[in-house]
């Protein structure tokens, strides 16, 4: 996770926190009038950047897709208690990506650049992009859920399947298109930060990464079963919000991820 | 599409410090939900528009009206439809469900109002610079207030390009919404390649001018408290300590 701090002491590094989180936010925003459940999720095709975005600028792809998220809540009028958790979710949204396309072992060290031109890296992007959409929909679910505001169920069940099919769908055509040009103009995160700020990988990170993987979908499966168990709905608002189970089995799985990431250092 | 809700007039709200503004909204996020009472979202909704009017943003409120009643009619609706009570009104619509719909509608449309008076009356500058004097890294800040700057750039290209590929027979108004957003893809990538293939000029200029050299750095435009800053603060401060003591005093 040093990357993520250090990547501030780079000028280009900003500017692409700034460039993504733009874009973010400009696709966000004119959805905000199509919302599913209003002041806390829309319909979001803008979700195709964070993973594509992580995969090419790496942790300012990740602070972009936080910070965009913020400005799409704050000019969309949405901003609320909810876009804490949703900056969080929005950061590992485009943060798992990278740190997962790198680490899980699939890709050789020599193919592992994001250029999606094999099946192996179609089937490992989309890999990424669901367990990204599960880890982000964890943060935000059971920190909404936390604060009393909306069930787990509703958001756990909405937030994943709107961010996997616009990252998936909508994402894979962006990342065909764009990342021989990122590499073209040296943008490609791996390219712009020094050598000594990027992480080393290993044994360590290899398992980081599995752990990531486990925390994001036992986080959100599991938290669902136990909410729809407690009386939630799956896709719609019912039942009551705060039950202790969905709040331990959240809550540990999110902080997991945080770990798991550390763990990939 | 208008994407900057700043108004540039001389009003109460125009003058106070961005920090007093933040409290102000921090102030609704913190209280608009605490109460299950639709009567206390209600007094806190007509002060919130007299809040807009003193920045004379009601404008702003008026352009955004469908937005907050559809938020407003849609929270109602699902609560209403969720909470279950004891007071059955008819079928399984109760009181309870009632009441907790209302003051969700109502404290939702508070909060969104307290953020809309803030951004109306608020300049990107004068938020840069209170949210560094509240902590916020500089590069953090710069970052935020670069990316809100460039939003209706990259929502006026997009718009070029859509209306030039338009004006050329592509048709985006027809088929599934899945399909649409498909052919939205094409549109996008000039936008996003003309936005990114700005970033190494952008990154040298801001180092040629000296950008991250020193931490030490003067700024522009310089904040300061004046009597009418802590006069809010102090009522604000007032009013949340009450707030919480109502609730958990009265059990509320």
């Amino acid at each position: 996770m040093k990357e993520v701090f250090a990547m501030w002491k780079n000028t280009k590094m900003i500017v692409l926190v700034a460039l993504t989180a733009a874009i973010y936010a400009a696709i966000l925003i004119p959805f905000k009038a199509i919302p599913i459940i209003p002041g806390f999720t829309e319909l979001r095709p803008g979700n195709m950047i964070p993973v594509a975005f992580g995969l090419f600028f790496g942790p300012a792809g990740a602070w972009g897709a936080a910070i965009g998220n913020t400005i799409g809540d704050l000019l969309g009028g949405t901003i609320g208690w909810g876009s804490a958790f949703g900056f969080v979710g929005n950061f590992m949204f485009a943060y798992v990506p990278y740190k997962l396309w790198d680490n899980l072992g699939i890709l050789k060290q020599a193919e592992l650049a994001p250029d999606c031109k094999s099946s192996k890296k179609v089937g490992l992007y989309v890999l990424v992009a669901i367990v990204a959409s599960a880890a982000c929909g964890l943060w935000i679910a059971w920190g909404v859920d936390l604060l009393g505001f909306v069930p787990f169920a509703a958001l756990a069940s909405i937030i994943p399947v709107n961010n996997a099919v616009a990252s998936i769908i909508l994402g894979l055509p962006v990342t065909l298109l764009l990342y021989p040009r990122i590499k073209k103009w040296d943008l490609y995160w791996k390219d712009v930060m020094p050598e000594e700020d990027l992480p080393k990988g290993g044994k360590t990170a290899r398992l980081g990464a599995y752990l990531m993987v486990v925390f994001a979908l036992v986080g959100i499966i599991g938290g669902l079963i136990l909410a729809i168990g407690g009386g939630q709905a799956a896709f719609q608002f019912a039942g009551e919000a705060k039950l202790m189970s969905v709040m331990v089995v959240g809550g540990i799985c999110s902080i997991g991820t945080l770990v798991a990431g550390i763990m990939q250092s | 599409m208008k994407l900057f809700m700043y108004l540039d007039v001389d009003s109460y709200l125009h003058k106070l410090d961005p920090r007093t503004k933040m409290l102000v909204v921090a102030y609704c996020m913190a209280t608009a939900l605490m109460f299950i009472i639709p009567a206390y979202q209600l007094v806190l909704l007509c002060c919130t528009l007299l809040y807009c009017a003193l920045g004379k943003c009601l404008i702003n409120v008026y352009r955004s009206r469908i937005l907050y009643f559809s938020i407003f009619i849609v929270s109602f609706i699902m609560w209403t439809l969720v909470i279950r009570g004891d007071t059955k009104l008819f079928w399984f619509v109760t009181l309870e469900g009632v009441t907790k719909g209302l003051s969700a509608g109502l404290g939702l449309i508070v909060i969104v109002l307290s953020s809309l008076a803030f951004i109306s009356t608020t300049k990107i500058e004068e938020l840069s610079a209170g949210l560094l004097r509240i902590g916020l890294p500089y590069k953090g800040a710069f970052a935020l207030s670069t990316a809100i700057r460039m939003v209706p750039m990259i929502v006026g290209t997009g718009y070029t390009i859509l209306q030039a590929q338009k004006s050329r027979g592509l048709d985006v108004e027809s088929g599934s919404i899945m399909t649409r957003l498909k052919k939205y893809i094409p549109l996008m990538v000039p936008a996003i390649v003309s936005t990114i293939r700005s970033t190494n000029v952008f990154a040298m200029a801001l180092e040629s001018k000296g950008f991250g050299y020193s931490d030490q750095r003067t700024d522009y435009i310089k904040l300061k408290f004046q009597t009418r800053d802590y006069v809010i603060t102090i009522v604000m401060l007032l009013l949340f300590i009450a707030s919480v003591f109502v609730k958990f005093y009265y059990k509320l």
